[in-house]
């Protein structure tokens, strides 16, 4: 960190996402920022991972060019990657959209290649969160977690393990604690 | 030892007062503080803290009682019932007749724990239209996605993809069918015919049984169990006549039988009328597996004959044997695990009964009804260094060197508060560290809305902002010294303020006290967690609130608002620093 790039080490976005231009996003276009989310050096998001097996009702095709939906205040740290999950269904390949709601938080060098994830979620560092795999609101994973495929957490569940199960609660009082937004204001060019 | 958090533990005033020597001072109302609070000095490393110290977002607080309340003084009510995986609510009446297990598809993996998915045996169907083909079809084995483990390594097939559970329980490890229960009931039915006719007949009415029961079948944990109720139960109800009337139940407390017994206790057992007592007594026990009993010699040489052939690698672990309900010495004997119900649960305060939170009874919704944390009533601390740390700097603290640290307390109430600070000059313990805080006393801004101010800052701009650099700027360059009785940094709802302390040195030949007779006793280690700088802090809050809430409507409450009460609140805390360096 010798020098300091002249441009500043993010790039923000009209909606005030923060990505850093050491990422690699591969598929923007199937990919969806809701805003305010910070994006880190070295974070791999593959947006071109499109779901190819044809959805079951028709209405659904217009949604269908999406891989990556995030929502809001959201934070990738460095070395993260965000895979949607694939599986072969009726022998067929395909892989299916992997959605973050709000206020979710991932650790350095976590891979996560859930189906949904749900508000207030931290995930630690070096968690592997396997395919398929569906984590409610105020979910803690722990570091080093290895969350099995298919795999559905609760709210208000604390989880750790290989693989991870459930070992604690979220108490009353931490649910205020998980809001991200000073974390999203603390994260700057400077 | 290579990082170190730190942190801060509130005390629940809940601990045990059977114990005299530890400290309560918090125990007591605030007027008898003054005398109390001197003498007695919070430890942090005696064994009973732990139970007692807690970090602030575990802490509830009770309205009425005004006070902390901890998870281990409120009480737990049931709100709901669900399937942890398959977020399914289960009604109470359905835990009760069915136990506290997913009774849909919901299993886990007996190796792993990891979920199984169902998933069919069929080979998928290929070519043309191939994902046309509607359904799977069967045979479908339960799969684990982590360990790889499936129920066909078991012998266990499902002819449909759902109800997993209800087809499970029909089958046993290898395929063969249960009995169900109410084959079971069927044969029992007849057995107690049998047994109120005449006993010669029992042979030959057997094996007129609709299903042909064998007496020495090897009966598996589920049917043995309910084999033995059953005929227990008989046999109670057979041997005492009197309260055969009554019973019902499991027990039958309420029959008259066992009334009159329960009076004879009463009554020094003249009471206890001969007739049942000379018929009690009878009782036989079981003979043969129809009645529960399982003697199997074969049994302990299949497991030795099994452990020569496939080693220890067959067995299952302590763990894997702990999730099952039975006994299971071999992997081959394990079977996937339903999943254990969770619970939504409010919380009570146990000296009151006002409930600290409740949480909204729909599975989904993650709101709260009633949610009473005490971080919405009593400041928070934040520990920081007030010197920076240099990334080259060791973490650790240097022995016998003065640090000093800013604890900022954030006042989250909408009224000021003063707080109040105490420690003890020396912190308890083997190795002592000494304490100052340079300003024990000062008074913290209330926690008005966001926009006052944003809006007050419109104006103060200038000035605040130029007073928050001077201090910083003079806190890099280190000249700012840390006054006693003044407040270091203050804003809207905090203040920083500082505390010195001096770590001790973990040299056993350091210290003196410890030369005496305690080294000799306790070897001169250096215990776990004594490198830990922990300081017993006594925090005092006052203010001044509105009276009451809602259900104090004292007749004229709604007349003058303006009504004022001062509030007290006193607890301790305990900061962890940071660790010293041990050598």
């Amino acid at each position: 960190m010798s020098k300091k790039q002249p441009k500043g080490e993010y790039i923000e976005t009209d909606t005030g996402n923060k990505v850093s231009r050491r990422s690699q996003i591969i598929g923007t276009t199937n990919i969806i920022l809701g805003g305010k989310t910070v994006i880190q050096a070295e974070v791999i998001i593959r947006g071109d991972l499109l779901r190819t097996y044809p959805a079951s009702n028709p209405s659904e095709k217009q949604g269908n060019t999406v891989a990556v939906a995030i929502g809001r205040y959201c934070f990738f740290s460095r070395g993260c990657e965000l895979r949607p999950p694939g599986k072969l269904y009726k022998g067929q390949f395909s892989h299916y959209p992997l959605k973050i709601a709000d206020h979710v938080f991932v650790g350095p060098s976590s891979i996560i290649e859930a189906a949904l994830i749900g508000s207030h979620v931290n995930i630690g560092s070096n968690v592997v969160v396997g395919k398929f795999a569906i984590i409610k609101d105020y979910v803690r994973i722990l570091d080093g977690s290895v969350v099995p495929p298919n795999m559905v957490i609760p709210s208000f569940s604390v989880v750790a393990g290989r693989p991870a199960r459930v070992v604690g609660e979220i108490a009353e009082g931490e649910v205020d604690g998980m809001d991200l937004r000073e974390v999203y204001r603390a994260v700057g060019n400077g | 030892m290579a990082s170190f958090t730190p942190y801060t533990y509130f005390q629940c005033p809940c601990t045990d007062t059977s114990t005299p020597t530890r400290n309560l001072g918090d125990e007591q109302p605030p007027e008898t503080e003054e005398n109390s609070d001197d003498e007695r000095t919070f430890d942090p490393r005696a064994p009973r803290s732990n139970y007692s110290l807690y970090p602030l977002e575990h802490l509830f607080y009770c309205e009425d009682c005004h006070q902390i309340r901890c998870p281990r003084c409120v009480l737990d009510e049931i709100v709901t019932w669900y399937c942890p995986n398959c977020l399914f609510e289960v009604p109470s009446s359905t835990v009760k007749s069915e136990g506290n297990r997913c009774t849909r598809s919901c299993f886990q993996c007996p190796i792993c724990v990891a979920p199984l998915s169902v998933s069919s045996l069929e080979a998928p169907p290929e070519g043309l239209g191939a994902e046309l083909a509607s359904q799977q079809n069967g045979p479908f084995v339960l799969n684990c996605a982590y360990c790889m483990w499936s129920s066909k390594e078991t012998g266990i097939q499902f002819e449909k993809p759902n109800g997993i559970f209800a087809q499970l329980a029909k089958i046993k490890n290898g395929g063969e069918p249960i009995l169900t229960a109410k084959d079971r009931r069927k044969d029992r039915e007849e057995r107690k015919r049998d047994f109120s006719g005449s006993s010669a007949a029992e042979e030959s009415q057997e094996n007129e049984a609709p299903i042909n029961l064998d007496p020495n079948e090897r009966l598996d944990p589920e049917s043995q169990f309910s084999n033995l109720k059953a005929f227990y139960q008989t046999q109670m109800a057979e041997s005492s006549p009197v309260s055969a009337l009554g019973f019902t139940g499991d027990y039958g407390y309420g029959s008259p039988g066992a009334l009159s017994r329960i009076m004879g206790l009463y009554t020094g057992g003249s009471y206890a009328d001969k007739k049942s007592k000379t018929k009690s007594g009878t009782m036989r026990e079981a003979r043969d597996a129809l009645e529960g009993l399982q003697i199997d010699p074969l049994s302990d040489e299949d497991a030795i004959n099994k452990l020569r052939t496939e080693g220890w690698e067959s067995t299952a672990s302590a763990e894997q044997r702990h999730e099952q309900t039975t006994h299971t010495p071999f992997l081959s004997d394990l079977r996937p695990v339903a999943y254990l119900l969770r619970t939504k649960r409010s919380k009570r305060c146990k000296t009151c009964r006002h409930i600290l939170s409740k949480p909204e009874s729909k599975v989904q919704t993650t709101r709260f009804r009633i949610r009473l944390v005490a971080l919405n009533y009593i400041p928070s601390i934040i520990i920081k260094p007030l010197q920076p740390i240099l990334p080259t700097a060791s973490p650790l603290l240097a022995p016998l060197n003065p640090v000093q640290f800013l604890l900022t307390f954030k006042n989250p109430l909408f009224d000021s508060v003063k707080v109040t600070l105490a420690t003890p000059a020396k912190t308890p313990g083997r190795f002592p560290t000494k304490v100052t805080v340079l300003c024990p006393q000062f008074e913290v801004g209330a926690n008005t809305d966001v926009w006052d101010e944003a809006l007050r800052d419109n104006n103060t701009k200038s000035s605040l902002s130029g007073e928050k650099r001077r201090t910083k700027a003079e806190a890099s360059e280190g000249q700012h010294q840390a006054e006693a009785g003044k407040v270091w940094e203050r804003g809207r709802n905090w203040v920083s303020v500082v505390v010195e302390v001096v770590p001790p040195s973990l040299r056993i030949e350091d210290s003196e006290w410890l030369k005496s007779e305690e080294m000799k006793r306790d070897g001169g280690e250096v215990r776990d967690g004594e490198e830990v700088v922990e300081i017993p802090v006594f925090v005092r809050v006052e203010w001044e609130g509105e009276v009451g809430g809602e259900d104090s409507g004292l007749g004229g409450g709604g007349k003058d608002k303006e009504v004022r009460e001062k509030r007290e609140l006193a607890y301790w805390c305990v900061l962890g620093l940071g660790k010293v360096d041990v050598d």
